[in-house]
């Protein structure tokens, strides 16, 4: 199959109004007719089910916590960007887009980020009239800053809860859809197979986590809003729930899955404390507006933070960036951070940590201004180290915090399935091969509020759907192979736990296939992961039954896709050759260790096809054009 | 009608019956202390002053009639909002622990209340409902506070009373709405003041009589 | 400083809603300090599945103390004894060696016990349900800056706002009710110029919709805002019955 993006013609500023009036209109009599399930209740879900509602469909909306309030996107901090220019400072959406496509080292599609950049105004403007509490100014009117190394202030926030109040907003919108009998709400419920008949995405599998039972559920579209997979590495900044069982298994139906080696690690989040933690927290990025990130200039230097003098600390990134400095992108400042560790400096009980710090910003701004910027944060740090921030440095290390890999779409968000639909971090669509800070809020937000609601009109105006009933073939046999999953978990009853499994599949990523890559690196975690794989279907101990709320058992399911999707990663990594963005092979780097990329050779999205467990994906490449920003080598010096 | 009975059936409504009616009581029992301080007067002053409450007559009756409805309701509603709250956690903790928001008044309203009723009943028999015609009531009040066991009986229900206006007093102001930040705890105290005032000017009244009548 | 402690725990275990419940005594041995309370769950659970027993459900998910699905009732505080704290983001160092725990489920009518100490918290989101949006279709919407919001409105609906829908409220009511929960969401949504039209319809909607929920009356206890680990003030609930008054008896809202 030819991968065909569907990109709209003409001047990328026109394409998608024109591509909207090209579009066929779904009369507003028929579109109650019409079913639409959507899997996740995030951003990008939430808005997506919502939206859908109130034009007239009828939505079943899905989710794995107790209430579609609790979706991951919850816990977003920093903010949401948009290209409002309220600030006056030069920003445009032109300037959005284009800082979007650099930042992710030229991966993405540049349609598609046009686009996104057009729609971020209209996303402000939408949560604002639900009732977010965006920060404000004096005079009432909306605050910006400037965020993740943008050179403009361009970031709306609410507080360091931005992601809870937008996650809110949709969720109060989704939940007046519920209240008019527009949208019926499956909370509790795990998709676990996508359905298809006759070529077409028309239902899904999902298990009751409660009462333990496969329930059917059929529709004329299926809109996967489930997030992103960076609990591969078990230890991530990720809800313990994120997973990648949806897209998985929408993958192992025939859906392309793009870019999965694409993950990014975030630089600063609170260093791993022992061998028992079950999750890292971030710490928003805006710190590093203020703090000043140092290790110790000697190897090895146990001595206090307050005892090593200004001369014997290394500030390696005003150093290597003077320009730039603290602030350079994610991909950058974690691998900076990770080669001083490498090379002995790091600091902390266990040597994997840099020091981020305030004492200077402290010594300008005063502490009144410092606290009122990041007080939270910093009791929020001292919450968890016991440590207080104003008196010793912070401590961080780079973590899992999001992956731009995702089930490949065309410019509809559609994926390789017709009448699947790929929304938010579940999709590879926007990022490239590295997210800006506050672009992930403002992408969910955009595919569930402003593009899905248009795009599946045409899809279903112009597409044969015949009446499909839950007791048809494909979902009997979808219902098999859940049961015999299930079936199998329990009965294995083996000697190590899941999270056993799941903690050291992360390690192997972690290692292999983190920060920085090498072939040989990444052939040996292949191995490694196919022989874990072989382990945790003979050795697995999963408790209780299947006829319960068995959380153990929720797990398993995950882990084994983990453990499958794993090796794709690793696959799709090996096949890249280069670095960019969060894809840093050592083979690939320029002179100073920075990222080369080769745009003449892998300027394309790579998107797989699944050939069977054991069998070798297929690779199928979308060439990347560039015709509006100029490729360049990233540079922050 | 329906808004009516919507309105003060809903929880709110209910607190707000709590909270009117309350506020009545807190105005009553001002008025009484107030009546009552004659009786630092001497017992010509208290005798006195109880003849010119009588001269208001039919008004008198009015107020009683008042009073008692509001009685009925305060304790109809309070009833129903204990009943309701009782239902309301079927399965109880094993541990109960406070937080540091509950008062004893407040943990202990609904008791107090059904204390307070049982206290005004053997208040009006004692005092109300006797036949003064050939005695003041200065006389019945200085006999029975001659017996020791009155007057504990006395201060004891004071020293209930209070705790229930304590927290009565700025919980009702917080059902109707009036809490903010400049001036709730301001109101908060007042309670206390306000509790300690009844306490102490009822409760001396009975001790007063018992020593120097 | 981190150092290690053990401690005895009395766990609820409830095998679904409509099972009786008990006390399980367990041991936690060598429990790190520097370990966060789910934390130390998850190594009882490991131990308990390797010894082919359930290991205890429990609700959690962020871990960030943000999403509001844990909670537990620690020796009979919701969220145990830090102020301000989520059970996620309690760590063992505020316990001492030695310590006995009771740990119990969010109990109330309303909540049901779902296993062990996991509880339906379902009847939150019908209050939302009940009024507890601002009706904007998406793509209505005037330019963000068109309604200036002053500095102080906005974050004393922020400060509403920022209730997590945990329960704890509730759970440490002593009448369960709900009365911080509405009083929260009637107050971010009724102070901003946005949620005004509806405010009247809100409040009465919200209100009643608690009412047939099972919840109980608030008696001004204030062991929600004790309780409460984002710190939600009951002048919420005061600006909510204020609201009821004025929706009630003085606006033509039926
Ligand atoms: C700590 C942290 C901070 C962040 N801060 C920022 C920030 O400041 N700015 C920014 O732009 N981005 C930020 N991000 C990234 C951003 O939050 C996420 O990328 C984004 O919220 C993802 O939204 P989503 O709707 O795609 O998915 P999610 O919010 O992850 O929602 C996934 C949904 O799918 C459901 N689901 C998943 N699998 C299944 C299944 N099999 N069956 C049924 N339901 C399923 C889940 O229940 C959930 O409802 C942050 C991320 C983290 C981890
Ligand atoms: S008001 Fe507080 S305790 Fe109640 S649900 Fe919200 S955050 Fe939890
Ligand atoms: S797990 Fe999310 S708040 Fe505790």
């Amino acid at each position: 199959m030819k991968l065909d993006a569907k990109i709209p013609g003409g001047p990328i500023a026109e394409k998608w109004d024109r591509h909207r009036f090209e579009l066929k209109l779904v009369n507003p009599a028929n579109k109650r007719k019409f079913n639409i399930i959507v899997v996740g209740t995030g951003l990008a879900g939430g808005s997506a089910a919502a939206s859908l509602a109130e034009l007239g469909y009828y939505v079943k909306s899905f989710c794995i916590q107790d209430t579609p309030r609790r979706a991951h996107s919850i816990a977003a901090q920093g903010g949401i960007n948009a290209a409002k220019n309220y600030a006056n400072d030069g920003d445009s959406i032109w300037r959005l887009f284009y800082d979007t496509v650099k930042g992710g080292d030229f991966r993405a599609r540049e349609a598609n980020v046009y686009r996104l950049a057009q729609i971020s105004n209209n996303i402000i403007d939408q949560c604002v009239a639900q009732g977010v509490p965006f920060a404000r100014d004096y005079g009432g009117l909306l605050a910006n800053r400037s965020f993740g190394g943008a050179q403009v202030s361009r970031t709306f926030y609410a507080r360091g809860q931005t992601g809870q109040q937008l996650l809110l907003g949709a969720y109060s919108a989704l939940n007046r859809q519920i209240a008019e009998g527009r949208v019926e709400m499956f909370p509790r419920r795990e998709m676990l197979d996508l359905v298809i008949v006759d070529g077409k995405a028309r239902g899904i599998v999902a298990r009751n986590l409660i009462t333990g039972e496969s329930e059917r559920h059929v529709a004329d579209a299926v809109v996967l809003c489930t997030g992103g997979y960076g609990n591969v590495y078990f230890l991530s900044t990720n809800a313990m729930a994120c997973n990648v069982t949806a897209t998985h298994r929408a993958y192992k139906r025939g859906a392309y899955f793009g870019n999965p080696c694409f993950t990014q690690i975030h630089p600063t989040c609170i260093p791993v404390h022992g061998d028992t933690q079950s999750k890292l927290t971030l710490m928003s990025e805006s710190l590093r507006n203020d703090g000043r990130v140092w290790v110790p200039k000697q190897k090895g230097d146990t001595r206090a933070p307050s005892q090593i003098p200004e001369d014997e600390r290394d500030y390696y990134l005003e150093r290597k960036y003077p320009s730039f400095g603290n602030l350079v992108p994610r991909d950058v400042a974690s691998r900076n951070a990770k080669d001083q560790c490498d090379a002995g400096k790091g600091v902390g009980e266990t040597g994997l940590a840099v020091y981020l710090d305030f004492a200077d910003a402290i010594k300008r701004d005063g502490q009144d201004v410092i606290e009122q910027k990041y007080g939270n944060l910093f009791q929020m740090y001292e919450k968890i180290t016991a440590q207080n921030p104003y008196e010793t440095p912070m401590m961080i290390y780079p973590a899992v915090h999001y992956t731009m890999g995702g089930l490949w779409v065309d410019y509809n968000l559609m994926s390789t399935i017709d009448g699947l639909f790929v929304l938010g971090e579940a999709n590879f669509s926007d990022h490239g091969a590295n997210r800006l800070g506050a672009s992930a809020l403002m992408q969910g937000l955009a595919d569930g509020y402003f593009v899905l609601p248009y795009t599946i009109g045409g899809y279903l105006t112009g597409t044969d759907l015949q009446p499909v009933s839950t007791s048809h073939a494909a979902f009997e046999a979808s219902e098999q192979l859940i049961t015999a999953q299930v079936d199998k978990l329990l009965s294995i009853q083996g000697k190590r736990t899941v999270d056993d499994f799941h903690r050291t599949l992360g390690l192997i990523m972690w290692d292999y296939c983190g920060m920085s890559r090498n072939d040989e690196g990444l052939n040996k975690a292949r191995q490694k992961i196919q022989e874990l794989r072989g382990e945790f279907w003979e050795n697995v101990l999963v408790p209780g039954q299947g006829s319960d709320f068995n959380q153990s058992l929720e797990r398993a399911g995950r882990v084994a896709d983990f453990l499958e999707f794993a090796e794709l990663m690793i696959i799709d990594a090996l096949e890249r050759r280069e670095s960019c963005g969060g894809h840093f092979n050592e083979a690939f780097q320029t002179q100073e260790n920075e990222a080369l990329r080769d745009d003449d050779n892998c300027s394309y999205v790579s998107a797989w096809e699944y050939q069977g467990i054991d069998a070798e994906p297929v690779l199928h490449k979308e060439p990347l054009e560039f015709e509006n920003v100029k490729l360049a080598q990233r540079s922050y010096k | 009608m329906n808004w009516f009975v919507a309105t003060f059936g809903s929880s709110i409504g209910k607190k707000l019956l709590m909270a009117v009616t309350g506020l009545c009581f807190i105005g009553f029992l001002t008025g009484h202390l107030a009546g009552n301080l004659t009786i630092y007067a001497g017992g010509d002053a208290f005798n006195s002053y109880a003849e010119h409450l009588h001269a208001l007559e039919p008004f008198l009756t009015v107020v009683e009639i008042a009073l008692l409805s509001l009685a009925i309701i305060h304790i109809v509603t309070g009833l129903w909002l204990f009943w309701q709250n009782l239902k309301a956690r079927p399965n109880r903790y094993a541990v109960n622990k406070w937080a540091g928001g509950r008062t004893i008044g407040s943990a202990t309203m609904p008791y107090t209340g059904v204390l307070i009723l049982a206290f005004v009943i053997f208040h009006l028999l004692n005092f109300s409902f006797v036949d003064k015609t050939n005695t003041t009531i200065w006389q019945i009040v200085s006999t029975a506070f001659a017996n020791p066991l009155y007057v504990l009986l006395y201060i004891a229900a004071i020293v209930v009373v209070a705790f229930h206006v304590r927290h009565g007093l700025w919980s009702l102001f917080q059902t109707l709405g009036a809490n903010h930040p400049k001036y709730m705890p301001f109101i908060f105290k007042a309670s206390i003041v306000v509790s300690l005032i009844f306490g102490i000017g009822f409760g001396l009244l009975p001790l007063y009589v018992s020593l120097f009548a | 400083m981190t150092k290690n402690i053990n401690l005895t725990l009395k766990v609820w275990r409830q095998k679904n809603s409509s099972a009786a419940g008990n006390f399980e005594r367990l041991e936690a041995k060598d429990i790190s300090t520097d370990m966060s309370f789910l934390e130390m769950l998850d190594i009882i659970n490991e131990k308990l599945t390797l010894e082919g027993k359930e290991p205890i459900a429990f609700d959690h998910d962020c871990r960030e103390g943000i999403c509001g699905q844990c909670g537990s009732v620690i020796n009979g505080r919701p969220h145990g004894p830090e102020k301000g704290t989520t059970l996620c983001q309690l760590h063992m160092r505020h316990f001492a060696d030695g310590d006995e725990l009771v740990i119990e489920p969010f109990r109330a009518r309303a909540f049901k016990v779902v296993k062990d100490l996991a509880v339906d918290r379902s009847p939150l989101d019908q209050l939302i349900q009940a009024g507890g949006y601002i009706s904007a279709n998406t793509g209505a919407a005037p330019d963000a800056n068109a309604l200036p919001i002053s500095k102080e409105t906005a974050e004393m609906a922020f400060d509403a706002a920022a209730c997590i829908g945990c329960g704890a409220c509730i759970a440490a009511c002593p009448n369960a009710s709900a009365m911080l929960f509405i009083g929260a969401k009637v107050s971010h949504l009724n102070l901003l110029p946005q949620g005004k039209s509806e405010a009247d319809k809100r409040t009465l909607g919200m209100v009643r919709k608690m009412d047939t929920l099972g919840f109980g009356n608030c008696t001004n206890e204030r062991e929600c805002e004790a309780e409460c680990p984002k710190e939600i003030s009951i002048t919420n609930i005061a600006r909510l019955n204020r609201g009821f008054i004025k929706a009630s008896l003085f606006s033509s809202e039926k």
